[in-house]
């Protein structure tokens, strides 16, 4: 069955892939509760990214041009396939909105405080409608105007900042105990790196399968390079700050102010935040309505975008009671829920997959 | 505020389904009121400023509560 007609380059899909990590790793710091310990938790947390990400992608190199919702119906039968299809789309449908709540919570306490924040979310949410009516294949495109333009942002913020840098912020290196250090890795890879899990959605539509992922691998790797900077960055700059801040990155641009001309900068981070989250949601959007078509084998995801929209923004505006409990879920509730998502569901696939042999040898394409 | 987001729903429902109706895609048709019929009742009951349940929140609760974390 085929909902979505585009292809996409790996060259593209690496791009989306750093696009998708930042999302609100910009303006997040992962990472958290190692404190200026941070940047080592975040280099572990890739690792264990990249090891979910070689789960996932040895997955969807073995089922080439099938998402994970007509996989799961190969491997379980149609109704167990179905089920677990189901868990999987309300991850990407949550997350989605966990992000557009990040989105509102930074904005309407940072930049627009009168603005209301249903309207905020309407804006984005109408953005991202448009970008995942028209598919996969614009949102790639758009993924290689915005990223590099964005990494250009960050790498700036940070050469503008080496003045307010002090090394002495960042010792002594491997000061936390190795328990919460660990645990705040296992964080950073939960979120942001194998949230990449919901490329699964995605990668059916890479033009050179085989290639997918060396090109999954790439994007996660740039993205994890330029985060770990980031977060060094930030303890650096900041100190103990960096800590107890929601928002370390936007905190650190505030400092940065060359001759008195320079100054003001933070505002860079939201509109990072705009572009990347805008990335992130698109995604998750449209690995959201093209599963649910997919699973009420609809024939186009397109009638279905603007309601589930709509119910996105409601879960947004009702997710958390309020930004302190976001940061709660985050830090502690979150790196546990999105295990079976992230881990469970493509690891028990792959696992059974190669059990029963499916699909038989010399037959990538079932 | 209830009749700003009547209006809204009315011109979703407007701009998809003659279309729809026009190709013959029932099932489309069907599913589209379906989700759209949650999204408009949802949307009434946060305008009334009724609460919902916070749904993060909950299962922060519940995670915490069972692994002591």
């Amino acid at each position: 069955m085929f909902l979505e007609k585009g292809k996409i380059s790996n060259f593209q899909l690496s791009v989306l892939i750093v696009g998708f990590v930042f999302g609100s790793s910009v303006i997040i710091s992962p990472g958290g509760g190692a404190g200026h310990d941070g940047w080592i938790a975040v280099a572990i947390g890739l690792m264990e990214g990249l090891l979910i990400a070689w789960i996932f992608t040895a997955l969807a190199k073995q089922f080439k041009d099938k998402t994970i919702i007509e996989i799961n119906s190969l491997i379980y039968g149609k109704i167990l396939g179905k089920c677990i299809s189901v868990l999987f789309i309300w991850y990407l449908f949550h997350l989605g909105a966990l992000v557009l709540t990040n989105y509102m919570h930074f904005f309407n306490l940072q930049i627009y405080p009168a603005t209301p924040k249903t309207v905020e979310l309407l804006l984005l949410m109408l953005v991202c409608a448009s970008t995942v009516g028209r598919g996969i294949e614009v949102l790639a495109r758009l993924s290689i105007i915005l990223v590099p333009l964005t990494t250009l942002l960050i790498i700036s913020d940070t050469f503008l900042l080496i003045p307010h840098i002090d090394l002495s912020n960042l010792m002594p290196i491997l000061d936390v105990p190795i328990g919460k250090l660990l645990l705040a890795s296992h964080g950073a890879a939960s979120f942001p790196f194998a949230e990449t899990a919901a490329f699964l959605m995605v990668l059916a539509f890479v033009d050179k399968p085989e290639k997918g992922p060396s090109a999954v691998f790439r994007g996660l790797l740039i993205a994890g390079f330029i985060l770990i900077i980031v977060v060094a960055r930030n303890a650096a700059v900041l100190g103990q700050m960096a800590e107890i801040t929601i928002y370390p990155t936007y905190l650190a641009a505030q400092v940065i102010d060359i001759g008195d001309i320079l100054t003001r900068l933070e505002v860079v981070v939201g509109i990072n935040l705009i572009t990347m989250g805008f990335i992130k949601i698109s995604v998750l959007f449209y690995g959201t309505v093209l599963g649910l078509a997919q699973i009420l084998n609809l024939r186009s995801y397109r009638p279905i975008i603007l309601p589930v929209g709509i119910l996105m923004v409601i879960l947004a505006l009702t997710n958390v009671g309020n930004t302190l409990e976001m940061f709660e879920f985050a830090t502690k509730g979150y790196p546990v829920y999105a295990v079976p998502f992230q881990i469970g569901i493509p690891l028990l696939t792959l696992g059974i997959a190669k059990l029963r042999k499916i699909p038989p040898k010399g037959e990538g394409n079932i | 505020m209830i009749s700003l987001l009547l209006i809204g729903f009315v011109m979703v429902a407007l701009w998809q389904i003659p279309s729809l109706v026009r190709t013959g895609w029932w099932k489309e048709i069907i599913v589209f009121m379906v989700l759209w019929s949650a999204g408009l009742i949802l949307s009434v009951i946060v305008s009334m400023g009724i609460k919902l349940p916070p749904i993060s929140t909950i299962i922060n609760k519940s995670i915490t509560g069972m692994f002591g974390i």
